[in-house]
């Protein structure tokens, strides 16, 4: 049977209207889903035709959880948010607290906020860089990546004791000041890390399979991008110089140099290639950051923490995380509790709008690289 | 922009209607009234704000309203705006903004569901986040989270087990 | 085989027959990749080449038909205990489930929270909990070493208690996931009357209307 360029027996039956539509659960349950999230998807064949998000399967209540505690108490609950980056969610709360309380944090704590921060955002492009490699099939890439992923962690234990949630950053700076060593130890673990990169771009970004899947996949332009709420580096990836660091530093950052790269093109491969861009230049960053890190107090003084009170007012603060920009609209009503607090997510708009525009017309086997290609993170979807 | 020089835009096109507030640190309020809220918003996008960050709900319970907070900014003059907009508490609605910000849909969405607003055009309103949920929205004040974690959650509290023999009825 | 789990159903002695059974099963456990909560985030590290759960004859499987250990990392909303039932009995037996961290025993940080469940053991039966939030990767692999005992011992028989008191588990589950009254007060959504939103169309200005009927993903 002779059949055009392209024009599958699949395309035959569908317009003779016999093939017949069917409902395909894309995880929750599923290896290639980034955590517990899943897409209904309405296929034909192996071709989505519709999706429907199903979320909320992470929704643990936080925002009404956090007006039940007070508001040094809540640093505990935000890092969970974001489980891969817990950091910039302890740290835009703080801002916002801190903006409410007209305190200023000493410079030496607000060195080490941009520190955790960069190291965090490390350790979480790291897991999205292994994630893309798993989701394409490369294992091997990912378990290379979650070894040094690991090392970050083994640093974060040194300055905070936990290896995830860090609750380092309180209102006022952070919670305590560096154990003797700990910035030579993370230089030498930033040695480490360039050493190792160039086999990782060989393992990833030189692989022609790797490119081939990646490049043309969910293209987004730099209008579209800005329109549908996309932050960090999939906004970068459309040739956007947007970032937060820059636009609306805080902590630490304007204090040294933060060249934003930029790469082109807004599909998938060119996420990737951003996510690494990104990488490369928090090294630098935190090369910057503990060069120049001066002595003094990381807290400033606010009595009891535990009987804070925050004057009556609301506040927005927003951070760079590895996915995009984490944001907490908080408010107070003067009590020794939050009124309300509210969150911005970088994963909802990909996750739940831009799906319904990239996904139809995508194959069943590209929607888990699609995913990792965005960062989606379903926990700060659902909160 | 300078906040003079957007103020007296405002007040070019939406008169005393949009009450403009400049919050320090780059931060921009502006409270309007829910019916000329939509082409408020559609103003500030034509003006450089293209970047809905989100939309957030509060529950004023003592004042009896509901006020909407859109969070805008622009990526050209790095200023944020603040659009506040108070909704009765008794029946709130909103018109949706998913024609200016196709994200807009999700974010209504949600706060259909946490706190029971209203969005009027918005397509898909229907529950995302929480299973077979009967009760008042969660996110509401007069919403008692322990209270009802008490009740769901345990077997006394859903009437499945006396007081005193919870931990004892898990079968061995 | 069926005898074999009658048998042990009416007394706890094992048969000679079922401990070498159970030396075979300890050794060889796949473990449901299904990531419930936050603690699977110390499950890549666990499973990759640091810690490398293989070295214990473990390793994840996509699908639940196919998989002995379903773990329970975290929390467990609603929404989830509901998947989560679904895909524990499709599991073939003998199954076994691991909670991780404090949110499976107790509620944990969330234990006041509206859409997240307190107790796992009132829904399923737990062969094993790892208290601790997060639960460190030598945590995680010493409960599967653990979990591996008790398998040999023949303790671990959770999926047994599942069947014989099924009536009772499935009665907690309807109780929570069947739903038909709301728990506080019910409550009325005023917009499920569509005549009143046919008058806010009425009276909402004429370039609203124009955007009736109009899907955004059409």
């Amino acid at each position: 049977m002779y059949l055009p360029d392209g024009y599958t027996t699949l395309d035959k039956l569908r317009e003779a209207g016999e093939m017949a539509e069917y409902d395909l659960f894309f995880g929750p349950n599923h290896p290639g889903m980034h955590g517990n999230f899943g897409y209904v998807l309405t296929m034909i064949g192996t071709e989505i035709v519709r999706v429907r998000p199903n979320a909320g399967l992470l929704h643990r209540g936080f925002e009404k959880a956090m007006e039940g505690k007070a508001w040094a108490a809540n640093v505990s609950l935000i890092p969970r948010v974001c489980v891969p980056d817990p950091d910039p969610n302890e740290v835009a709360y703080c801002q916002a607290v801190e903006k409410l309380l007209g305190c200023e944090v000493p410079i030496r704590g607000r060195f080490m906020r941009s520190i955790t921060l960069e190291l965090s955002r490390l350790g979480s492009l790291y897991m999205g860089m292994g994630g893309l490699a798993g989701a394409l099939g490369h294992y091997s890439t990912m378990y290379l990546m979650m070894i040094e992923r690991d090392m970050i962690l083994d640093r974060f234990e040194a300055l905070t004791g936990a290896r995830i949630y860090h609750i380092y950053n309180v209102p006022g700076g952070v919670r305590n000041d560096t154990p003797v060593g700990w910035l030579d130890s993370v230089s030498g673990l930033l040695d480490h890390i360039e050493a190792q990169m160039p086999e990782y771009d060989r393992l990833l970004y030189e692989n022609h399979v790797v490119w081939d899947r990646l490049s043309g996949m969910g293209p987004i332009t730099a209008e579209e991008a800005m329109a549908s709420g996309i932050t960090g580096p999939a906004l970068r990836a459309t040739g956007v110089k947007a970032d937060i660091r820059v636009d609306a530093p805080y902590a630490a950052y304007p204090e040294v140099e933060v060249n934003i790269p930029t790469s082109g093109g807004g599909d998938a491969l060119a996420r990737a290639v951003q996510v690494r861009l990104d990488f490369a230049e928090s090294v630098r960053i935190l090369r910057q950051l503990i060069a120049r890190i001066p002595a003094g107090p990381v807290h400033a003084d606010l009595g009891n923490l535990a009987k804070l009170k925050v004057p009556a007012g609301d506040a927005y603060s927003k951070v760079e995380s590895s996915k995009g920009e984490f944001g907490y609209y908080v408010i107070s009503d003067g009590g020794e509790k939050p009124y309300r607090v509210s969150v911005r997510g970088p994963s909802l708009p990909a996750g739940l709008y831009l799906c319904h525009q990239h996904l139809p017309g995508m194959k069943i086997d590209d929607v888990a690289a699609w995913m990792a290609s965005f960062a989606i993170c379903p926990p700060d979807i659902d909160r | 922009m300078t906040p003079e020089r957007f103020s007296r835009q405002l007040e070019q096109f939406f008169g005393a209607d949009a009450r403009f507030a400049d919050k320090g640190g780059a931060q921009w309020e502006v409270r309007i009234p829910r019916d000329r809220c939509l082409p408020l918003l559609s103003f500030c996008r034509d003006h450089s704000f293209v970047h809905l960050a989100f939309v957030s709900a509060i529950d004023w319970i003592a004042e009896d309203e509901i006020e909407l907070v859109y969070h805008l900014w622009s990526y050209e003059h790095r200023v944020h705006v603040l659009v506040k907009t108070r909704l009765e508490r008794e029946k709130p609605w909103m018109f949706t903004a998913f024609r200016l910000w196709g994200h807009a849909q999700a974010y209504e969405q949600e706060i259909h569901e946490m706190m029971g607003v209203y969005f009027l055009g918005n397509p898909d309103l229907s529950s995302l986040f929480l299973h077979n949920w009967k009760d008042r929205p969660p996110l509401r004040k007069d919403f008692d989270s322990r209270a009802y974690s008490l009740k769901a959650y345990t077997l006394s509290g859903l009437g499945l087990a006396p007081e005193d023999e919870e931990d004892a009825n898990v079968p061995s | 085989m069926e005898d074999a789990v009658l048998f042990n159903l009416r007394d706890e002695r094992q048969s000679a027959w079922e401990s070498v059974l159970n030396y075979f099963r300890k050794r060889s456990m796949w473990m449901l990749y299904y990531c419930t909560g936050c603690g699977a985030i110390e499950l890549p590290p666990s499973m990759t080449s640091r810690y490398d759960m293989e070295r214990f004859g473990m390793g994840p499987m996509a699908t639940p038909r196919q998989a002995d250990l379903l773990l329970i990392t975290g929390y467990l909303s609603v929404k989830t205990l509901k998947r989560v039932i679904y895909s524990y009995e499709q599991m073939q037996e003998p199954k076994y489930v691991v909670g991780f961290g404090s949110c499976p025993i107790n509620g944990g940080i969330y234990w006041d929270s509206y859409p997240v469940i307190n107790h796992l053991e009132l829904f399923m039966p737990v062969d094993m909990s790892i208290a601790g939030c997060m639960p460190r990767p030598q945590a995680v692999l010493d409960a599967f070493q653990k979990l591996m005992a008790e398998i040999q011992d023949g303790h671990a028989v959770g999926y047994k208690r599942y069947r014989k008191h099924y009536d009772w588990y499935k009665r907690n589950q309807d109780a929570v996931l069947a739903r038909t009254e709301a728990v506080l007060e019910p409550w009325e959504d005023p917009f499920s009357d569509p005549a009143l939103v046919e008058s806010l169309w009425n009276d909402a200005p004429e370039e609203i209307k124009e955007n009736r009927e109009v899907r955004h993903d059409a």
